[in-house]
């Protein structure tokens, strides 16, 4: 899942949020917060309905959400959900699937319990078939059924990668299921058989082109739940229009301004195992001013009291977590930054090493503002931490830290003396601090032997790096990419970063031998897969590493005061919604 | 039979013999003979807030051309620092040194930027060289090309009035801070893969800038130009065979030297304005160094480093003010209806 917040893609691989105004006079580094590692997800087949009670939970009161910097999504319709906002915030409220999270209170662990489905779903031996008994009593908002062929037909609509260009079913669906490129969706192949997905009695069997393990998972996506059949779920109106089954209902939304959320009055609590229904009402404010948000949380103020922000600016850190102490929330996301050296063009390990080395990974952070430490840690691996078979290995017997004088010798030992490596590269020069952290990037790189030639684009540097036919990504050398997990496993971050021909793959590493590896794991028995894509993750980056992780990334959430169970969700790093409460 | 005309006599004697023949005051008329442009001066020497407002004029104009040897003079300059050695990591970026929370950096005598350490002063010195390079180089761009067809337009008349004119009202109509946000863009997406990116970008602002700054001087000019065309003077001329443009450069270009002066000395500081504003905005200079980026940038820190924020700002009202009330006074010494 990629991080869709337009202004944050800048420098190389780093990813920034704007910062705000606002601060205290304390001079030291007085925080002793860092960087929290996610617990690792487990499953419960068997968790009931209704959730229990969150402690203390009250009933009532509307919870205000601001979004600084961010848009949210243009369309809620679930087919076309993948980034971190919209899922976050519709498969906790709005929209249910096959299964979903639940955050365990005590140990911030996320578990993937059922949510349509009665349990986790069953799969044939080698999982190429996969079978969800749906429940009977979920309804939608208009109190009519949700019947097993709305899901299937909600299946099939993930297939359809011309109508749904940014969805997640271009990825999973488009690989795993049956027809994988040959069957275009329900409507670019308008009339056409699917043999994919079938309905018999309350069971939505799913039939797969390869072996497909974590479908589980993948059932977490709102992508894979109920659509309402026929014309009423055309795209894209129904993007503006949604059903609900959640326990909110949509009340108004306006794209890059404001979704407002209000009580289901259909949803059942004895229905869904994680889903709570305490707050009247939820409003989303998207694209707000960091500084003006900032603000009005550091002043605890009525309207601040009920409303969290999604992120804090950093130079405001120190302020609010002394004034705010735990209602500032640290949450690790499965996120990992990297830089990606052309594969194709940079041939030497050694200059990819010392590429590592020449980065400047604290100024880069600081100039870009990040906190340190706090929102930014070095990275390791292609794996971000609490990923299940993750290594603790490092590339070259160490954390790459900022080393000019090893980047030096190691670009000497290539051949290359100082000055004489040529990187070339893009940043987006309509953010000031994506400027700023390509100038400071560009002086470690020089005083680390190597001579940088960055260009200024004024779009976000994806639509650069993604573009083949664009005439200045012919050009660069080096390129990034910031890349999340969808589920706990290494099959959502390996792949789509390292395998050859794969989207986001922007260095363009493509060896037979590790395609194959690839392809192998996902055959191995379920219980297998998890260390050996963290194997595979090591072997990449040990014997070839074609992409240099730069950095694991948290977020800051900021709680008002009365908000009851301000806790993140480690699964999709973003504020826990299904727990929230007003406190009266 | 024709008439005679009425009272030639009398004209001639009212100039010259009617008063006595003081031979003592025939003498001090000659001696205090002047000219409208030092008449104006004196006037303008008399005026206590022209002349304060030339010096602050002055003084950033000395600044803006001694940029870097006062740099050098310092100790300080605009290149970038890796920032982690001086910054307060966990403390929102700011400096270890020097304002906000520590006392006068001698090194840094206006202090280190937060998030990026680089030095204040050497940003303001060449924020100062940057504003004024760029709007003078806009004001003559604009003056010059406002001027040209103001002439052309006014003294031609006919179907070049209507053309230049139809002009002149199309780019009034467009938005300038939409155009520039439209166009800057674009130019920097052509140039970017070009080496010297920044001087391209310095020289597309001053062609915005200009291109939406000479209408006014453009409508003004023909204006005094339709006016002047039927005087005696031109219609001689015209009857001795004078080329065009000898007309327009000789005859009439003198006598719009007083209001060609007033409009480049008010669009002198619109330009300085329009420039800081537009880095603020996050186009124009990004790549260099302008004020109005540092303000962008120091919005963040109004309440943790407020100096940081305070340093641009000052230059920009103290540069913007002063040149505004010159050019004021400037026009009520070269208008003889106004008399303080």
């Amino acid at each position: 899942m990629k991080r869709t917040k337009p202004l944050a893609v800048v420098a190389g691989a780093a990813l920034f949020t704007l910062t705000a105004c606002g601060g205290s006079g304390s001079n030291d580094p007085s925080s002793d917060r860092s960087f929290t590692q996610a617990p690792e997800v487990g499953k419960d087949s068997s968790r009931q309905a209704p959730a229990a009670e969150v402690e203390g939970a009250q009933k009532g009161g509307t919870i205000t959400v601001f979004l600084p910097g961010d848009p949210g999504p243009d369309s809620l319709d679930p087919t076309e959900g993948w980034s971190v906002t919209g899922n976050s915030i519709q498969q906790a409220l709005t929209s249910r699937s096959l299964t979903q999270y639940a955050r365990d209170p005590k140990t911030g662990e996320m578990t993937l319990v059922p949510d349509l489905a009665v349990d986790l779903g069953s799969a044939n031996d080698d999982f190429t078939e996969w079978t969800f008994t749906i429940r009977d009593d979920a309804k939608w908002e208009d109190g009519s059924p949700v019947t097993p062929e709305e899901i299937a037909w909600g299946i099939t609509r993930s297939m359809d990668s011309d109508t749904f260009p940014s969805g997640p079913g271009t990825e999973y669906s488009q690989t795993y299921f049956s027809g994988a490129g040959e069957y275009k969706g329900p409507y670019t192949d308008k009339g056409k058989e699917w043999d994919g997905v079938r309905v018999e009695g309350q069971d939505v069997i799913i039939k797969m082109s390869k072996p497909f393990p974590d479908m589980d998972y993948w059932g977490a996506f709102m992508a894979m739940g109920p659509v309402p059949l026929g014309k009423a779920s055309n795209p894209p109106d129904y993007g503006k229009n949604i059903l609900s089954n959640g326990p909110y209902k949509v009340e108004s939304f306006r794209p890059e301004e404001e979704l407002v959320l209000v009580k289901n009055d259909q949803w059942d609590p004895n229905t869904d195992p994680a889903r709570h229904q305490y707050a009247d009402k939820f409003v989303f404010k998207f694209n707000q001013d960091q500084a003006k948000v900032d603000q009005i949380m550091l002043s605890d103020n009525t309207e601040s009291q009920t409303a969290l922000s999604t992120s804090l600016g950093s130079n405001n850190y120190d302020r609010a977590s002394t004034e705010l102490g735990d209602r500032v929330v640290q949450q690790s996301s499965q996120c990992t930054s990297f830089l990606s050296p052309d594969y194709t063009k940079i041939t030497d390990i050694n200059v990819r090493k010392a590429i590592a080395y020449a980065y400047p990974y604290t100024d880069i952070w600081l100039a870009t503002g990040e906190v340190p430490g706090v929102t930014r840690v070095p990275a390791n691996s292609i794996m971000p931490p609490g990923m299940a078979g993750k290594h603790d290995y490092f590339v070259d017997g160490e954390q790459f830290t900022y080393n000019p004088e090893k980047s030096k010798e190691l670009l000497k030992e290539a051949g290359h003396e100082p000055g004489e490596f040529k990187i070339t590269m893009v940043y987006y020069e309509a953010d000031p601090l994506s400027v700023a952290g390509q100038k400071v990037l560009t002086k470690g790189f020089e005083e680390a032997g190597f001579s940088v030639k960055a260009i200024p684009v004024q779009t976000s540097p994806y639509n650069i790096w993604l573009n083949p036919d664009d005439k200045i990504n012919k050009t660069l050398n080096l390129r990034g990419v910031n890349w999340c997990s969808d589920w706990p496993s290494g099959l959502t971050m390996v792949p789509p970063l390292t395998k050859g021909g794969a989207a986001y793959n922007t260095s363009f590493f493509d060896e037979e031998s590790i395609n194959d590896e690839m392809n192998k794991i996902t055959l191995l028995p379920l219980d297998e897969q998890a260390d050996a894509w963290g194997a595979l993750d090591e072997k990449i980056s040990t014997e070839y590493f074609p992409i240099i992780p730069t950095a694991f990334r948290n977020e800051l959430f900021v709680f008002g005061s009365k908000i009851g169970n301000p806790v993140g969700d480690g699964a999709i790093s973003a504020p826990d919604y299904k727990d929230l409460f007003v406190m009266q | 039979m024709t008439a005679q005309p009425a009272e030639p006599e009398k004209l001639g004697t009212l100039a010259e013999d009617d008063h006595r023949p003081d031979p003592q005051a025939t003498k001090k008329d000659s001696i205090t003979g002047k000219s409208p442009m030092r008449i104006a001066l004196g006037r303008l020497a008399k005026d206590k807030i022209a002349v304060v407002c030339a010096a602050v004029v002055l003084f950033f104009v000395i600044i803006a051309v001694f940029a870097d040897s006062i740099m050098k003079i310092f100790g300080v300059s605009t290149e970038t620092v890796l920032p982690s050695a001086y910054l307060d990591t966990l403390g929102g970026g700011l400096p270890l040194k020097g304002p906000p929370n520590h006392g006068f950096d001698p090194e840094h005598p206006f202090g280190i930027a937060p998030q990026t350490a680089t030095d204040n002063l050497a940003f303001w010195l060449k924020g100062a060289q940057t504003s004024l390079m760029i709007a003078g180089l806009a004001t003559a761009f604009a003056a010059i090309l406002g001027i040209t067809l103001g002439l052309v337009a006014g003294f031609l008349g006919g179907v070049v009035d209507k053309i230049i004119s139809f002009i002149t009202d199309l780019f009034l109509t467009i938005p300038f801070l939409l155009a520039a946000l439209v166009i800057a863009p674009i130019i920097a997406q052509r140039y970017a893969l070009s080496d010297n990116y920044q001087d391209i970008q310095l020289f597309t602002l001053v062609c915005v800038l200009s291109a939406f700054g000479w209408m006014g001087v453009a409508r003004l000019i023909r204006g005094e130009v339709l006016s002047l065309r039927e005087r005696e003077f031109i219609q001689a001329a015209r009857v001795l065979g004078m080329p065009t443009h000898r007309i327009l450069i000789r005859e009439l270009l003198p006598n719009l030297a007083a209001p060609i002066v007033v409009s480049v000395s008010l669009m002198l500081p619109t330009f300085v304005a329009a420039e800081a504003g537009l880095a603020f905005l996050g186009i124009g200079v990004t790549s260099g160094t302008s004020w109005g980026q540092t303000i962008a940038k120091a919005t963040n820190f109004f309440e943790t480093y407020p100096l940081y924020l305070w340093e641009p700002m000052i230059g920009i009202v103290a540069l913007v003010l002063s040149l505004n009330l010159l050019g004021d006074a400037i026009r009520d010494a070269l208008d003889p209806k106004t008399r303080r």
